[in-house]
């Protein structure tokens, strides 16, 4: 659920020109988060973003954080201090690994809240911030974003384990 | 007989598989939705709306969906789509394709595409969509490593496959279950609903035959896919492969 809310979430705003992805373009990184068992792949190419959650070969970042680490990213901390405080491990490019971390500050995700217990109600609230962003009084943006909605907790039914990592962080 | 494949437990001739599973689709095409919704309780639905999802589809994008059949999901990409992207949908059967129509004609949708075609010969130019579906379609393609190159092929660079699947249970006890609903139950309910029971024990076999999640997704990346990973929906009674095309 938590990818599938970054991934749409994520897209939603490029779609919408709130971020660009020029920089990370071509990119693979993945990003773990050991205490909360997160390993995701972003793969970026041709101005879109698909997070995968299955260990794919060939990355060109590889980003191990703690889970205040991860937290702070989303909060605007810099890489380089979390770097300098051993709060992340990165093998590859510093710089494309700093590119993400400053497109999950632009998305203002409220983390927090993503990575607590009640999923579904977070993946209302984050698309309900993301309706923000997209242009106001827009109703195919609306529309879009409550189609997401409507996708995102078909999951719970159908693919419960997908949420369940989520308990998995709390422990 | 020339080189054999599989129609559900059967060893046939290659060339003939397509004539035999055109069979079963012209036979069920009139009832087709009908019985999914009987046979999976209605989580059909659900399934599909999990790969819309995960589709990474969004406004103005090219999704062509293969064999696509009653078209529920060129239904629903062509909400996402809206109205500057293009959705087609495809299936190698007539018959099929003409519930589909019927379908989306009924829900006032004239914008979407119509072909007929072989999902092992796609009559669509190198590069051209954003994203390719194929929802429980795949198991009755006779090559379908040179089907998974094609879609490959007419993919844009970062669009994605979705493959949608019957595929291998997790769970013995499930698995146990979902072995006597196959074999004992479905074929009845499709004499019962559909007057056809052989297509449905056709159905129970095929999905045995199928290659199970981990080598559908090696077969993905062998045909060219940089990127791609699977789902296990209910239990594993399908699959959803995500493939992506760098």
């Amino acid at each position: 659920m938590f990818r599938l809310a970054l991934e749409n979430t994520l897209n939603l705003l490029i779609a919408s020109g709130a971020i660009k992805l020029d920089r990370l373009e071509d990119s693979t990184i993945a990003l773990h988060v050991p205490e909360l068992g997160i390993s995701l792949y972003f793969v970026c190419i041709n101005a879109r973003i698909h997070v995968l959650e299955a260990q794919q070969q060939n990355s060109d970042v590889d980003i191990t954080l703690s889970k205040s680490a991860f937290v702070s990213l989303f909060k605007g901390k810099e890489l380089k201090d979390l770097l300098a405080n051993d709060e992340v491990v990165i093998r590859g490019n510093v710089k494309t690994a700093q590119s993400l971390s400053d497109l999950f500050t632009e998305t203002s995700i409220d983390i927090e809240e993503l990575v607590s217990h009640h999923t579904g109600d977070i993946i209302a609230h984050q698309l309900g911030k993301v309706a923000h962003f997209v242009k106001k009084g827009n109703n195919n943006d609306i529309v879009a974003v409550v189609e997401t909605l409507k996708d995102d907790l078909s999951t719970l039914l159908v693919a419960p384990s997908r949420s369940r990592f989520f308990d998995r962080g709390e422990k | 007989m020339g080189k054999a494949t599989h129609f559900g437990y059967q060893q046939v001739d290659v060339a003939d598989k397509q004539g035999l599973v055109k069979g079963v689709f012209d036979s069920v095409a009139g009832s087709y939705d009908l019985m999914n919704d009987v046979l999976s309780f209605g989580a059909h639905r659900l399934w599909k709306r999990y790969a819309i999802g995960l589709s990474n589809v969004g406004k103005g994008d090219k999704v062509l969906d293969i064999a696509g059949g009653t078209g529920d999901l060129a239904i629903k990409f062509r909400e996402k789509v809206g109205d500057t992207g293009q959705v087609i949908l495809s299936d190698i059967n007539g018959a099929m394709l003409e519930e589909g129509r019927k379908n989306l004609i009924d829900r006032g949708l004239v914008d979407v595409g119509f072909v007929q075609a072989n999902a092992e010969s796609l009559p669509f130019e190198d590069n051209t969509f954003d994203c390719v579906s194929i929802a429980f379609g795949l198991r009755n393609v006779t090559n379908k490593d040179a089907a998974l190159r094609q879609m490959h092929r007419v993919l844009k660079k970062g669009g994605c496959l979705l493959v949608l699947e019957f595929s291998k249970v997790d769970n013995a006890v499930l698995e146990k279950f979902y072995d006597f609903y196959s074999f004992n139950v479905m074929p009845k309910l499709g004499r019962l609903i559909a007057n056809d029971e052989d297509s449905y024990q056709y159905l129970a076999e095929s999905i045995r035959k199928h290659p199970d999640q981990e080598t559908l997704k090696q077969m993905a990346l062998n045909a060219g896919f940089a990127f791609c990973e699977y789902h296990n929906l209910s239990g594993g009674i399908v699959a959803l492969h995500k493939a992506v095309k760098a």
